[in-house]
């Protein structure tokens, strides 16, 4: 059990990608698991900044917003084919990570999450406004996507199942992004300046740029998972931007496990069935939500794989 | 539209109002913060319980001092629950936990309304009392939001009394500089803790109350209020009470200023203004240095 | 021995608001020494030592290290030039182990921004990790978490951290803090050892440690500089004695 255990963790992203490729087969339908195949891409994006580095954003919203608009306003008003896209998406909320981290690195612990919820809050408002690009309140419609070509083969989109992998494809290619930065010296970087950054600068490691660095990267994940919830939902709602979706993405890594590979998926997985299931008993999830996370803040910190993560760890 | 003298005196004093009701909450934010080192994303969620329980009782008793004074006891009640059950057993692991679980707790604060008063909200309505206009020779004045301002300047001014002229003040002053020295002179910091808490969240409670007849009510209400009081903290100083005064009414005439010269740019102005702090004095007019890189 | 000195201090100040810490401080290390910085409670030595190490700059004055200005320079340049530090109290990476604690010290110099390359590759800084291990006496514990290292274990630990950089000059804030006398001459021995191979400045308060093996003591007291010569110099010198008087 215990091998089997370690042996998924060696060879993580194939364990990932074996078990999403699996998934829709579990779930009762679609649209439930394509939701948890973005919002955990969200999730690990996010994670790279909390989990590894300790730094807890609550504005990442904003890059997951800024890669929906992007992408869509490019196709929509732009013409532009859907991959193009998608890489203008990704871009800007690289863009957008490296405005709003070089604001927020100048403050410190607690005060940073308050500085980068509002600093999320300049993006969501400033999209807003801009009704001509965006649809304002209505959020942007009409991004349509009926089919992708790859090669010479032609792919249906708009079945969800193909939507599906499609989709797998590019989070698995993310995800193995990750897992290499992660593995990486710079990696190795990360954790010190998470553990303990006046050592780290002792050390000789620049830890504003590195924090600064981290965020960027995070910002582009994130922005990979809007800019894939774009076309997915032909649609990007305003709410895309706001530090309430930000908070998801903050419940989702805690519940699953910070600063664990796995974590921010399990998490996105407890969360969006959660609320799924909440809702067929009644309207008020999220009390019942708000109040499991405050259950796991209190008891199980370390979230579900963490949890189960120590458990492997203390029986050796 | 024109610009008259008397027009721009209105909306100064709107902005003032609003800036008293930032005061408050900033108040509260930073007491809170600079005592125990949280901070409390489940504040816009108690202003906004605030609001509404201060509409029932007003719907209630038919009597609006009655509903002022009694609202923050019930707020601060609520506060003073939740950190001793809620927040308490978080001391001593990360700076984070405690910010995460009022987080939560705003879900469930909301979700509470929602199921107590319905998720339309409440209609408010400004107290018989205060109804109207003063005419202070420069122009008329709606006199609710003359009161909010006054209303505001006496709970400064107690506080500060509280704070700076007696025994209990002194120790909450002390703790939020030393809590060691607290524990050398033998006294219960958590205990203090607890008070304080519930002073900061009665506050938030009590800024809820005033600004009732002033907006919407409703169980999203809290939501913006939270990323404002947010601003207002960052550019006041974080732990700072003056700080916390002054940038509210900075803040809340930026704000009402910008709606009248360039409506579509007011929210936007106040987070651009922190930005411009950030980046200009990342500690805030009256922050300390050591909180900041 | 080189003629330029390998860190000069130059009327260096550092008030904290109204609080004066450090007034006016000059003084000259020699390269290729072992010198102390000593003197009673409050003297001001972690003042003295923050600034030289880094920690923020001074006040007023000048820091120059083997000549060139380093006033002002940002904390993470200076163990890129060659100045490496141990804190006061244990600075590690307390949930890292002890061998990746030092590898990633180690990593500095070569590998700051590599994000694609996989670490277990780099053989050769894993290897130069467990070295600086078995120098300071760890390395059966290479695989301990830091967390889980008693106390003086993990002072070595920060030693063998500052010496992964390969310093010119090493600054330690005393470096035996809570060590029992075993622990503390171990550490003794380590730091003559050290001394012999680069510049080593610590600063301690247990004069007896230092007199038996710095060649060079700087003496502070209120936040200026009283004396600075040998130990035997320092020991017949009349103020050092008034100020010490009674204390150990």
């Amino acid at each position: 059990m215990r091998q089997a255990f370690e042996f998924v963790r060696r060879h993580r992203v194939a364990a990932v990608i074996a078990f999403l490729m699996v998934f829709p087969l579990l779930m009762p339908y679609h649209a439930l698991a394509i939701n948890i195949l973005l919002f955990g891409l969200f999730a690990v994006g996010f994670n790279l900044l909390f989990g590894y580095t300790g730094l807890l954003s609550f504005g990442h919203a904003a890059f997951l917003g800024v890669g929906s608009y992007l992408t869509g306003i490019a196709m929509v008003h732009g013409g532009w084919p859907w991959w193009a896209a998608v890489v203008l998406g990704v871009a800007c909320a690289g863009v957008a990570g490296l405005a709003i981290g070089f604001l927020a690195i100048r403050t410190r612990g607690i005060y940073f999450s308050m500085v980068t919820l509002a600093l999320g809050q300049i993006v969501y408002y400033a999209f807003y406004k801009a009704e001509r690009w965006t649809g304002g309140e209505n959020g942007l419609r009409g991004i349509q996507v009926p089919a992708v070509e790859i090669g010479g083969l032609r792919l249906d989109f708009l079945n969800p199942v193909t939507k599906y992998y499609v989709i797998l494809a590019f989070v698995a290619l993310a995800l193995w992004f990750v897992s290499r930065i992660l593995a990486s010296p710079f990696g190795a970087v990360i954790e010190a300046v998470r553990e303990n950054d006046r050592r780290a600068a002792a050390c000789g490691y620049d830890v504003a740029r590195t924090k600064l660095l981290v965020f960027v990267l995070s910002a582009l994940i994130c922005g990979l998972a809007g800019a894939l919830r774009a076309l997915h939902l032909s649609i990007v709602p305003i709410d895309s931007l706001h530090y309430l979706l930000s908070g998801q993405a903050v419940m989702m890594c805690l519940l699953g496990g910070m600063g664990t590979f796995f974590g921010p998926f399990v998490g996105a997985g407890v969360f969006l069935t959660l609320e799924d299931v909440v809702t067929v008993f009644t309207k008020h999830w999220m009390a019942v939500v708000g109040g499991v996370f405050m259950f796991f803040v209190l008891f199980f910190p370390s979230g579900i794989w963490g949890t189960l993560v120590k458990r492997m760890e203390r029986v050796r | 539209m024109e610009i008259t003298p008397s027009l721009l005196a209105l909306q100064l004093v709107t902005g003032i109002a609003l800036g008293a009701v930032y005061a408050l909450l900033a108040i509260g934010l930073s007491l809170i913060f600079g005592m125990l080192t949280v901070v409390n994303f489940a504040h816009g969620a108690f202003f906004m319980v605030g609001a509404f329980i201060g509409l029932y009782f007003m719907g209630l008793t038919g009597n609006f001092w009655f509903s002022l004074v009694l609202t923050p006891l019930v707020v601060g009640a609520l506060g003073l629950v939740t950190e001793r059950f809620l927040v308490r057993p978080l001391y001593g692991r990360g700076i984070d936990y405690p910010l995460l679980l009022t987080f939560g707790l705003s879900w469930v604060l909301i979700e509470a309304m929602r199921v107590m008063f319905g998720i339309e909200g409440l209609p408010s309505s400004t107290p018989p009392e205060l109804r109207g206009a003063v005419d202070l020779g420069i122009g008329f004045f709606p006199k609710y939001r003359l009161f909010l301002i006054f209303a505001t300047a006496v709970v400064v001014l107690a506080l500060w009394l509280f704070l700076e002229k007696t025994r209990y003040g002194l120790i909450v002053r002390a703790g939020s500089r030393d809590g060691e020295i607290c524990k050398v002179l033998g006294i219960d910091i958590a205990r203090v803790w607890l008070v304080v808490f519930g002073i900061g969240t009665a506050i938030a409670g009590l800024s809820g109350v005033l600004a009732a007849p002033t907006r919407a009510v409703n169980p999203e209400m809290g939501i913006h209020v939270l990323a404002e009081s947010f601003v207002v903290t960052v550019v006041g100083g974080m732990g700072s009470l003056p700080g916390a005064v002054l940038a509210g009414l900075l803040v809340g005439i930026v704000f009402s200023l910008t709606s009248l010269f360039a409506p579509d740019l007011a929210e936007l102005s106040i987070f651009v203004l922190m930005a411009v702090v950030l980046l200009l004095r990342p500690q805030g007019f009256f922050g300390k240095q050591g909180l900041m890189s | 021995m080189s003629a330029v000195p390998i860190l000069e201090v130059e009327n260096v100040s550092k008030r904290f608001g109204n609080f004066v810490a450090l007034n006016n401080v000059s003084t000259r290390f020699e390269a290729g020494k072992l010198s102390a910085i000593i003197g009673p409670n409050g003297a001001g030595k972690s003042t003295f030592f923050n600034v030289v190490s880094g920690a923020f700059p001074p006040s007023a004055g000048t820091l120059k290290f083997q000549g060139r200005d380093i006033t002002g320079t940002a904390q993470h340049e200076f163990a890129r030039i060659g100045i490496a530090k141990s804190f006061q109290i244990t600075t590690v990476f307390k949930q890292l182990s002890a061998h990746e604690n030092v590898r990633v010290a180690a990593q500095m110099r070569s590998a700051r921004y590599q994000l694609l390359t996989p670490r277990a590759k780099l053989t050769a800084l894993s290897d130069r990790a467990h070295e600086l291990l078995a120098r300071v006496g760890l390395a059966s514990l290479h695989d301990r978490t830091a967390a889980d290292l008693a106390h003086g274990q993990q002072r070595a630990l920060e030693v063998a951290m500052a010496l992964a950089s390969e310093p010119t000059l090493l600054l330690m804030d005393e470096p035996t803090a809570g060590m029992s006398p075993e622990e503390t001459k171990v550490m003794m021995d380590l730091i003559v050892q050290l001394a012999a191979e680069r510049s080593v400045i610590i600063v301690e308060h247990k004069m007896k440690l230092v007199m038996g093996i710095c060649e060079r003591l700087l003496v502070l007291h209120h936040g200026e500089f009283l004396a600075e010569g040998t130990p035997d110099e320092i020991r017949a010198n009349t103020e050092v004695r008034r100020v010490y008087l009674g204390q150990g």
